[in-house]
């Protein structure tokens, strides 16, 4: 029986640790700088293999290097999450070269001898599913917070990094918009039928001490926003203690974005919106009624 | 030197329907185009450049639909449909694109529900890829690719061959009208089925077992709106969100 592996790129993907075989031994790939490295030699490594990018090289391009080192101890299970591109690289990589069955959303699986079963949402998270497919396995997981103790002990053992025909000619980071740090956000989308309507919604986040952000085509087709504003799976990625959602479906390309949230609450006059099923609390009704109410009550205190 | 595009080859839950035990019923004729594949197709478009653009797909494709949108022709293999396992229907992609004489590049939507179809693809060919892509032009002998992750703008330049997969930044803007679509049909469509590619007819991969999740559903406050959000916030009070 082969190894088990995890691919971190991320600095969260050592949270899919959890998700793998208890008792089970794991080897780490890391594709990343050195902190990324010794944040994967925690309890439950066996041991980190490094490979630390060429300056104006992305991750991914190691893709095929990691997968051929990984692939030389004929794996069993291979985990990652699907966070960062280079992650979703290597195990692509690695399905192909060992025939090995890919599967996305996974939260669990289970040694069922010569086969292995594995469960995790299908259809967009509305539903569990279950297979149950032969050894070796590539996972791609839903990253969990819990992350093992730091294990000082652990081997950090470099990998030479090769050429790439893949290269990072520029890079342009966006002026902060306030939204990674903030503690309470308030996103709106298409239930607004103005532009003008952003007063509303933005008093309702000032009396929040809120930062406001909307949804992509608020942001992209409206242009009611700067594209900095936008929540989703190519926008930005929050992990507020407090997300409101105003007038939003709930698209699951706008949910990738918040599904950090400590509590999320949709106001919606459809009780069947998707939002809702995302959220912690809501309330069913007209946001022109709502909001104003809601900033109302917020300033008697 | 020929650029292809793979479509609908991913599954939208959008197209799913869910019964209240948990199980699941996929469309079996026809799959909708997934959220981004439009994107995939304008982005293809521009890569080709005016030269052949190659659409490949599986069995519940649509061609017609790649066809109002640049392809210059389609090949699709009939009998293969997508699954849950991404590798499993990147190989059959990857042994269509094998069957294009002088692929080099292939572009295809950067699925969220099928995260490992675009590395897959790449995989199963042995061509690096770059992922998460905004758009894409040719230049030189290569191509450049531009993503956005979170306030990070990158410029990429890639060598030949690559997979590039691209994600939509927004709907579609201007689809084809009627006349484009009926023109659309008489493009050439080649179907072949699994075995002309060497490729073992295995049914997709689908669960043992499905239920619904076993999460809490939201709990809605509604009714008069000063009750509701009189209860919404003493809720986020105990929460300790407020």
């Amino acid at each position: 029986m082969g190894e088990d592996w995890l691919v971190v790129t991320d600095s969260q993907d050592v949270g899919a640790l959890s998700r793998l075989l208890p008792d089970a031994p794991v080897t780490a790939m890391v594709i990343g700088d050195r902190a990324l490295a010794e944040s994967a030699a925690v309890a439950g490594v066996a041991v980190v293999h490094w490979i630390e990018p060429d300056e104006g090289v992305p991750a991914e391009a190691y893709a095929g290097a990691a997968a051929a080192s990984i692939l030389a101890s004929s794996p069993r299970l291979v985990a990652a999450t699907a966070l960062g591109p280079a992650s979703r690289a290597v195990l692509g990589a690695l399905a192909a070269g060992c025939g090995a069955t890919l599967l996305s959303g996974v939260t669990a699986v289970r040694d069922a001898g010569d086969r292995v079963e594995v469960t995790g949402g299908a259809a967009g998270g509305d539903v569990v599913a279950t297979y149950a497919v032969p050894w070796p396995l590539c996972a791609l997981v839903v990253p969990s917070d819990d992350v093992p103790a730091p294990d000082p002990s652990v081997l950090v053992a470099p990998l030479a990094a090769t050429d790439s025909p893949v290269r990072v000619t520029a890079r342009r980071v966006s002026q902060p918009s306030g939204l990674a740090d903030a503690a309470r956000v308030v996103g709106v989308g298409r239930g607004l039928r103005s532009k003008a309507d952003l007063d509303l919604v933005r008093g309702l986040a000032d009396r929040l001490g809120a930062e406001l952000a909307c949804s992509m085509p608020l942001a992209d087709d409206l242009g009611w926003l700067p594209r900095d504003r936008f929540l989703g799976r190519s926008g930005q990625q929050i992990s507020p203690r407090l997300y409101l959602a105003v007038g939003l479906s709930g698209a699951p390309q706008h949910l990738q974005g918040v599904r950090g949230a400590k509590v999320i609450v949709g106001i919606n006059s459809d009780p069947g919106a998707g939002i809702f099923r995302a959220s912690d609390y809501g309330i069913v009704g007209d946001l022109y009624e709502i909001v104003p109410a809601l900033t109302e009550a917020l300033a008697r205190g | 030197m020929t650029t292809v595009v793979a479509f609908n080859v991913a599954r939208e839950p959008a197209a799913a329907r869910i019964l209240a035990d948990g199980s699941v019923i996929w469309p079996t004729r026809k799959l909708p185009p997934a959220e981004d594949d439009h994107a995939a197709l304008s982005a293809a478009v521009v890569l080709a450049d005016g030269g052949e653009l190659v659409g490949v797909t599986l069995g519940q494709g649509d061609p017609v639909w790649a066809a109002a949108r640049g392809t210059t022709r389609v090949l699709r293999i009939s009998d293969v449909v997508v699954g849950d396992d991404d590798s499993a229907t990147a190989a059959a992609l990857a042994a269509a694109v094998a069957e294009v004489d002088g692929a080099d590049l292939v572009v295809l939507g950067d699925s969220e529900h099928h995260p490992g179809l675009a590395p897959a693809l790449a995989g199963h060919l042995g061509w690096p890829c770059v992922l998460a892509a905004a758009a894409a032009a040719r230049v030189g002998e290569g191509v450049e690719v531009t993503r956005r992750i979170g306030g990070v703008e990158e410029t990429i330049s890639a060598r030949l061959p690559v997979v590039i997969a691209i994600v939509a930044e927004g709907e579609e803007t201007s689809p084809p009208g009627m006349k484009t679509m009926l023109t659309a049909r008489r493009l050439p469509v080649h179907d072949l089925v699994a075995t002309d590619l060497a490729l073992e007819p295995v049914p997709p991969l689908e669960p043992v077992q499905t239920r619904p999740p076993s999460s809490a559903a939201a709990r809605l406050f509604d009714g008069d709106p000063q009750q509701a959000v009189g209860e919404l916030i003493k809720a986020l009070r105990s929460e300790g969100v407020l």
